[in-house]
């Protein structure tokens, strides 16, 4: 309900339609349920973190000490490296922050290039309605297909590296965006305010972004946050496979891959990389989950 | 009708594979001891100096045939190497399916069933982690404690399904690819369910006095199996993309592990045959799986 069919409602009224918003509001609900609290306060650790890396890293996830190679977790040889060392002896928790921060730039980068072209896909096919069609079946198409096959092909044809990586990640986070855009875009189109627009003589170009693109994106933004964990999955696998970030690149999904022939003298050379993402992802899914439900209250009990 | 597009798409991508590559196939055909004249002959016997489309449509023309060339690196028939490959991939997306589906839907019937319990709230905690978990940490984790142990083998396929060998073999990379398939089915499962269990029907069915489970099972579960089996399909890409990495994790011989050694090794023509392959697979499942809908759902057949 809206202010505007309520027009005779009292100061009292109105402060308790406050207070309600504010008890409904998306974080308030976030933070009453206990995982999801977690989940975003871990999250917010590890994102800054990641972003501070080069300054609070203990020592240069590059500098290899032959002498400390492979030194497990507390090891006398390497006290100073408070979780080990990896098969070249560099530092795993300076390697560790690092490889965060390639992870999570990987991720967030291709799911903002993705995720604007997909926003631009859905908005246009709300807008236009005769795009609608073709649009929604190319994004149909693009949902259908197996997003590691891009990662396949595109490795293939371009070369395998962080380049290719971020290209095939961003095609992966283009059609599940374009959908929620376009159906973000199409309430918003029955709104009377985009009748005034057009009436005022707004062009299409204003009117998208003025007032289609302003006020979907907080939904869609949401949405690019919750594919980011996925992007960040695929983006690990890739790289697992070699056909991502390649060595020495600290990145989490190399790092792993790397640490697989040590496996059995020192499994925290793989193990750490692998529970990182782990604990990233589930974060991110966690916390989409509640978001989802936040903002849907159809799902609300 | 999703599927002609794709086709053209993919076949597209193969043939641009063979074009856009960095190295200058003749050259690497013609070794590096070759001659100027000997590498021109060979542009000219590949047919490498022709217009693109010309050669698009060639190659158009070969696919069709099941000409897919040869190999740059064993110099076999693509063809051939993917007939070998096809099989062992089959078997462990099988080998994932049949206990990861079922698995999936009596966890996600046991949580719709006690829904608001601590068992709902234990089997969405693990299908929440179930498709966090990069599928190569399942894997390394098995072959370290379980492989490790010199329980079962964890290195290749030691034969068919039905031998002795080959069943210890498949056991490790089925688990690891059903691992992160059980969650998302769980999950599907549990939601549709307890959508039906509100249908009139269904208060019907307890109306006449059928017990609990009877109602669940015969008159629930089977109308809740129809966006289960949509998932599955769906899935089977997200599955595709899993059995990519566990067959190159446990040196399994089938088309993913393939594509990735083709890919790596700068090998294209079999790369474009696997990642072709991989993509016809993937919509011939796709197909089935709208067939099976049919089946499930006697609506859709009627259309």
């Amino acid at each position: 309900m809206t202010d505007a069919a309520l027009p005779l409602q009292s100061q009292a009224d109105q402060r308790a339609i406050a207070a309600i918003r504010r008890k409904n509001a998306v974080w308030r609900r976030i933070l009453r349920d206990p995982p999801a609290a977690i989940a975003a306060l871990f999250l917010i650790v590890i994102v800054g973190s990641a972003l501070l890396a080069p300054w609070i890293a203990p020592f240069d996830p590059y500098a290899s000490n032959m002498r400390m190679r492979l030194c497990p977790i507390g090891g006398t040889r390497c006290p100073d490296f408070l979780l080990g060392a990896d098969n070249q002896g560099r530092d795993m928790l300076s390697r560790l922050l690092f490889g965060l921060r390639a992870t999570l730039g990987i991720g967030i980068v291709a799911v903002l290039v993705g995720g604007g072209l997909g926003a631009l896909i859905g908005l246009s096919a709300a807008y236009f309605k005769r795009l609608d069609q073709p649009l929604m079946r190319l994004v149909d198409v693009l949902l259908s297909f197996p997003s590691i096959l891009f990662g396949l092909a595109i490795a293939a044809v371009m070369g395998t590296g962080l380049f290719s990586l971020v290209i095939a990640l961003s095609i992966a986070s283009v059609p599940s965006i374009a959908r929620i855009a376009r159906g973000a875009a199409q309430s918003i189109m029955q709104q009377e305010y985009m009748e005034a627009g057009r009436a005022v003589g707004l062009g299409d170009g204003a009117l998208i972004w003025r007032y289609l693109a302003l006020n979907c994106w907080p939904t869609i933004l949401i949405y690019m946050t919750l594919q980011l964990g996925q992007a960040i999955l695929l983006g690990a696998a890739l790289s697992f496979l070699g056909l991502g970030a390649q060595p020495p690149t600290a990145e989490l999904g190399s790092m792993a891959a790397d640490g697989r022939k040590f496996l059995s003298i020192a499994p925290h050379v793989s193990t750490l990389p692998c529970a990182a993402i782990f604990l990233v992802v589930l974060a991110f899914n966690v916390l989409g989950d509640a978001l989802r439900d936040a903002l849907d209250p159809k799902l609300r009990q | 009708m999703i599927s002609f597009p794709v086709l053209l798409g993919v076949l597209l991508i193969g043939f641009l594979l063979l074009q856009v590559v960095p190295t200058d196939p003749a050259t690497v055909v013609a070794g590096p001891t070759a001659t100027k004249a000997e590498v021109d002959a060979i542009r000219n016997e590949l047919g490498l100096n022709q217009p693109l489309w010309v050669q698009f449509g060639r190659y158009l023309g070969r696919v069709f045939q099941l000409d897919l060339g040869r190999s740059m690196i064993s110099n076999r028939a693509v063809v051939d190497e993917i007939a070998l490959t096809l099989w062992p991939t089959v078997e462990l997306m099988l080998a994932c399916l049949v206990w990861a589906v079922p698995l999936g839907i009596t966890l996600g019937t046991l949580a719709a069933r006690r829904r608001g319990t601590a068992i709902d709230r234990a089997i969405m905690a693990l299908s929440v982690m179930g498709v966090s978990v990069p599928i190569f940490w399942v894997g390394l984790l098995l072959i370290q404690y379980v492989g490790g142990a010199g329980l079962l083998p964890f290195q290749g396929r030691n034969g068919p399904i039905w031998t002795a060998d080959g069943f210890l073999s498949i056991i490790l990379p089925a688990v690891t690819l059903g691992s992160v398939f059980v969650g998302p089915v769980a999950r599907m499962t549990r939601t549709s369910l307890l959508e039906t269990l509100g249908a009139d029907y269904v208060r019907t069915a307890r109306a006449k006095g059928a017990s609990d489970w009877r109602v669940t099972i015969r008159h629930a579960l089977r109308n809740a199996m129809i966006p289960v089996v949509t998932l599955v399909g769906l899935q089977i890409g997200f599955l595709l993309g899993g059995s990519i990495v566990t067959e190159t994790m446990f040196a399994w011989p089938g088309v993913g592990r393939m594509a990735v050694g083709a890919i790596t090794s700068s090998d294209f023509p079999l790369a474009q045959g696997a990642i072709l392959i991989l993509a016809v697979g993937f919509m011939a499942i796709n197909l089935a799986v709208d067939v099976l809908y049919a089946y499930l759902d006697p609506r859709i057949a009627r259309g």
